[in-house]
């Protein structure tokens, strides 16, 4: 009995497996950066609406996107944080050069816990120490790799705290996990993107860094070489249109 | 020979690990022995939390870790306000998180060793007027401690190498919380640090089959120790 039991059941797998998987063709795989997750599923939706296709996103550091683009990864188009992720992989010869382009700008923003009603200025010297307090730690992403992270360091740097800040810096996966420990409270603050601050109630920006202390956040958007199809083309065309131009407006971003 | 950061993640994982084991052992064992020699109301039930950390994905503990021991949760606000004492962040999180991880391998490892213990030499030594208490120490304990040994070493390199949990719930901060496994993850995604990946991973590699080694020995000798070759 359990017999043919487990032979009626290894059938049913067996011919799972034997009936082909519906097309997906036409579905094509975006690696975008953590902090434009909010902005790509409402353009994704769009997108749906308008061509009845879909597009399955995969947002996290570009530093961990970049690296699965390398290691094979089928993503058809990358969408980074930095232009030195989206570098890395045009040394490579990873990316269709032709289609790059630099999609969005942002700024950078320090943001606290919803309940500190702090605002500092953030000007060569300011008193990190004081916004942290005695034993208070700061978190950012991981600024050996993740974009918002490198450009924290280069603000602070240029602003002169970092020799400090370094050493109550908390290093997080990606921007939204950093934002996520100050919406906790546990960290007591935070530099992330201002299109992510504004997103959330449960922390304010207790200041902005002036355009001048780091390179202008950008993100160059590109088609990967080996998933170039007229699906991605047709998706990529749509991300630089009007339509998704008004989408990223809505959520803070600087649209080149 | 090894740089600083890597001499760092080096000595933050064994302390973790050791700390992480010292301080769950005694509940271990009482977990164990609970689950061994007692039957009560809900015991199913405790043994299904116990083994929980075996079941849930590694992230889904450190969060849960988070909520409750962070210093806005209700344990860890508690501990933050009376005491001063904060687990997220710092080593002592970290070690709580590999604690947790590895806390039913080493209930397991020492319930099946007191569950194998011959009663009958309990019951013997109560009749020659032993307490309860002598005989646990002095028959039942040493009758378990290869168990009691397993139990500790697979936690050991459990904790050596926990990184969900670790990560959710005390996050990756260089020279607190940033164990081999953390900075393995920091190093693989950085570019060019490949190199320095490896190395570690080829630290960790030895910590682990040195580990093995010695649990090997330990458990030899204490059943020479104890009359069984």
């Amino acid at each position: 009995m359990v017999f043919r039991l487990l032979v009626a059941a290894g059938l049913a797998a067996a011919l799972t497996l034997a009936v082909p998987a519906p097309s997906r063709a036409q579905e094509i795989t975006v690696f975008a950066a953590a902090s434009l997750q909010n902005a790509l599923e409402e353009i994704g939706a769009a997108y749906r609406q308008r061509t009845g296709h879909g597009a399955i996103f995969s947002f996290a550091a570009s530093s961990a996107l970049a690296r699965q683009i390398e290691q094979g990864a089928p993503a058809a188009i990358f969408a980074s944080a930095d232009e030195q992720w989206m570098d890395y992989l045009q040394q490579r010869n990873l990316i269709v050069d032709a289609t790059r382009k630099p999609l969005l700008g942002n700024s950078l923003v320090l943001v606290v816990p919803a309940g500190n009603t702090a605002q500092i200025e953030l000007k060569p010297g300011f008193d990190f120490a004081r916004v942290l307090g005695a034993d208070g730690r700061w978190v950012t992403g991981d600024p050996s790799n993740v974009p918002v992270g490198r450009y924290a360091e280069e603000a602070l740097k240029n602003l002169g705290t970092w020799d400090f800040a370094q050493t109550r810096l908390v290093r997080a996966e990606n921007v939204r996990v950093a934002l996520a420990f100050v919406e906790r409270g546990e960290a007591a603050a935070g530099i992330v993107y201002s299109t992510d601050a504004a997103l959330s109630q449960k922390v304010r920006v207790a200041g902005v860094f002036p355009a001048t202390s780091h390179k202008p956040v950008t993100y160059p958007v590109a088609l990967v070489a080996r998933h170039d199809t007229p699906a991605a083309r047709e998706f990529l065309a749509f991300l630089e249109s009007d339509e998704s131009k008004a989408i990223f407006r809505k959520f803070g971003f600087v649209v080149h | 020979m090894l740089t600083p950061v890597e001499l760092d993640a080096l000595r933050l994982s064994l302390q973790v690990a050791v700390v992480a084991v010292a301080a769950s052992l005694p509940f271990a064992v009482a977990v164990a022995w609970l689950l061994a020699r007692r039957d009560f109301a809900g015991k199913t039930l405790v043994d299904a939390i116990v083994h929980l950390p075996l079941v849930l994905p590694p992230v889904v503990i450190g969060f849960f870790l988070l909520i409750l021991l962070g210093t806005k949760g209700p344990i860890g606000g508690w501990l933050y306000e009376t005491f001063g004492l904060r687990l997220i962040f710092t080593r002592w999180g970290a070690a709580v998180a590999a604690a947790v991880m590895s806390f039913p391998l080493m209930v397991r490892s020492i319930r099946l060793a007191l569950e194998a213990v011959d009663r009958g030499l309990e019951f013997a030594a109560r009749t020659l007027g032993a307490s309860r208490l002598d005989v646990f120490f002095s028959v039942t304990l040493p009758l378990m401690l290869p168990g009691v040994l397993t139990g500790s070493i697979v936690a050991f390199a459990s904790s050596l190498g926990d990184f969900g949990a670790t990560i959710t719930f005390v996050g990756n901060v260089a020279g607190e919380t940033q164990t081999l496994s953390l900075a393995i993850y920091s190093l693989a995604q950085t570019p060019d640090g490949e190199a320095a990946a490896l190395r570690l991973v080829l630290i960790s590699l030895v910590l682990a089959l040195s580990a093995l080694f010695v649990s090997e020995m330990l458990a030899r000798r204490v059943r020479r120790m104890l009359g069984r070759a």
